[in-house]
């Protein structure tokens, strides 16, 4: 359980990124955080494992003040993954790269090979285990980044920015396998623009503007709110402006999906 | 550390220092620097620091500047204890109240230097840094070499805590361990953020050439830096601030504050 109550934080050069935001989110709950650039997406998941301290009010992780505990410590349970993969690989093989969170962590020997070994075929890295981090592809290094975090198995998943440069192939994978750590009971946070992304996943939206929480629900009452979603920079996905444009009273516009889509406006059409 | 670093630099501004011309603003930074390193005693250096504030409150980047100040400060405070440690060793261990004074003046000095040019970088573009390397027939490539370096501090410095994030959140403890053990834990940061240095500096060069970087021998510039009436007021100001000092220097006796040597 986290729950961010009446949270405000200003940054040193005078920024009030966040301004009394709240928001619970449960355990094994799925939640895309959505908003204009500099809306205090990454801000407010920072605050969730600690990198960031509020400045009023608090942030509770599983019962535990973030500001009475340790990054490394709320790190066991909150698994951060970065936008960008370049700015955590160091080590000399792929192998030492996922190890390196688990020595921390303080696993035995043993453990972190095991680990390692699960991570490394969880993300279908297998080829590179020797290989330096540094010559992988883009999609590669993005799968080697995950792997780093899922390796050591914490309960809550933080992904910013996921899909920034990847292509439709690995966006793909990169949802089926939120979607799959999601069914397994682990709570998801990505914080997003990539608004075909989330209208795929459905998850519950929480849209962002300048500091505040402006929406918050299921995908497809936020996504269909064309106004409110153009107030925070966010085109409504495609299929919806779809909807929209229609404007035929048989059909619904809070439709997210594709294929239902699909389905609805050719039962419409034969019916005429 | 990082707090010295903000001291020097510049965000946009609109008053009278900022609109004074650079090279003015740098022989005074000079000047303060020359005046600084002349003296010992307390009381010069103390001048030295008040002559700044009026500059300072007038660019209205007194916050800023005394970021400068306090950052400096811990450095200095550094040099203060290696001072003493190394005069009671080296003395017989014992300390008499004149080792205090010079340890004293020397810190004090040392804050002096960092703040002389901490005026001049808090209120100066570093378009007009390059000119003012351009216009003392600096060669370009130096010039933009030493412009970049300073236009990249502040994207370094971002980069830095973006990665010291990633590896917190991968269970790094930077504080933890003795001392030699907190020296390498300092290998999963900067290993990422050298590799990204050159990583950036390739594409630099890249977007350099294609840009057609060195294609012409003679650089013109949108913006020419030109001496107006009060750039030279200010400029002989400073002259004589500078003959003053290094005049009073060799003829006229200081009262110490602090009894010295």
């Amino acid at each position: 359980m986290i729950s961010v109550e009446d949270v405000t934080y200003i940054y040193p050069s005078g920024v009030e990124a966040l301004s009394h935001v709240s928001i619970e989110i449960r355990p094994g709950e799925f939640v895309a955080l959505m908003g204009e650039n500099g809306a205090g997406k990454t801000t407010l998941v920072k605050h969730i494992n600690g990198l960031l301290k509020p400045k009023e009010g608090r942030v509770i992780v599983d019962g535990v003040d973030t500001r009475k505990t340790s990054v490394a410590a709320l790190s066991r349970r909150v698994g951060f993954v970065f936008q960008n993969p370049d700015n955590q690989f160091f080590a000399e093989t792929v192998k030492d790269e996922i190890g390196f969170a688990l020595k921390n962590f303080g696993f035995d020997e043993a453990t972190v090979e095991r680990r390692v070994q699960w991570a490394v075929r969880f993300m279908a890295l297998d080829d590179y285990v020797s290989q330096s981090p540094f010559l992988l592809s883009g999609g590669e290094k993005k799968r080697l980044a995950l792997a780093s975090v899922l390796s050591w198995n914490p309960e809550v998943l933080i992904l910013d920015e996921p899909t920034i440069g990847q292509d439709y192939l690995q966006k793909e994978k990169l949802m089926q396998l939120i979607l799959q750590l999601n069914t397994q009971g682990r709570t998801v946070i990505i914080a997003t623009h990539d608004v075909e992304f989330v209208a795929e996943c459905v998850p519950r939206v929480v849209l962002m503007s300048r500091g505040r929480i402006v929406d918050d629900g299921k995908a497809d009452g936020v996504l269909s709110d064309a106004e409110t979603l153009q107030r925070c920079s966010v085109i409504p996905p495609q299929i919806t402006q779809l909807m929209h444009r229609l404007s035929d009273p048989r059909l619904p516009r809070n439709v997210l999906s594709v294929g239902e889509a699909a389905r609805l406006i050719s039962r419409a059409a034969r019916r005429d | 550390m990082s707090s010295i670093f903000e001291g020097l630099q510049f965000r946009a501004g609109d008053t009278f220092v900022h609109r004074l011309d650079p090279r003015a603003k740098f022989i005074l930074s000079i000047s303060l620097l020359v005046v600084a390193t002349i003296y010992m005693q307390l009381l010069p250096l103390a001048i030295l620091l008040c002559l700044q504030v009026p500059l300072v409150v007038a660019a209205k980047v007194t916050r800023r500047w005394m970021k400068t100040l306090r950052g400096a400060l811990v450095l200095a405070a550094l040099v203060f204890v290696i001072n003493i440690l190394v005069k009671y060793v080296t003395g017989d261990y014992t300390l008499l109240p004149v080792d205090l004074a010079t340890a004293f003046s020397i810190s004090f000095r040392l804050v002096v230097l960092f703040t002389s040019f901490s005026v001049f970088f808090l209120t100066t573009t570093p378009d007009e840094l390059g000119l003012t390397l351009t216009s003392w027939r600096v060669p370009y490539d130096f010039t933009f070499a030493f412009v970049t370096a300073v236009r990249f501090v502040p994207v370094l410095a971002a980069e830095l805590q973006t990665i010291m994030d990633a590896q917190r959140s991968r269970g790094l403890e930077l504080d933890k361990g003795n001392f030699l053990q907190r020296i390498r834990n300092f290998v999963p940061v900067l290993v990422p953020l050298i590799v990204n240095i050159f990583r950036r500096s390739i594409e630099l060069a890249e977007a350099m050439e294609v840009k057609a970087f060195g294609a012409s021998k003679k650089r013109t510039s949108l913006r020419q830096l030109k001496m107006r009436r009060v750039d030279f007021l200010f400029l002989l100001l400073t002259l004589i601030f500078l003959a003053a000092g290094i005049y009073a220097r060799f003829y006229i006796p200081i009262p110490a504050i602090i009894p010295s040597e």
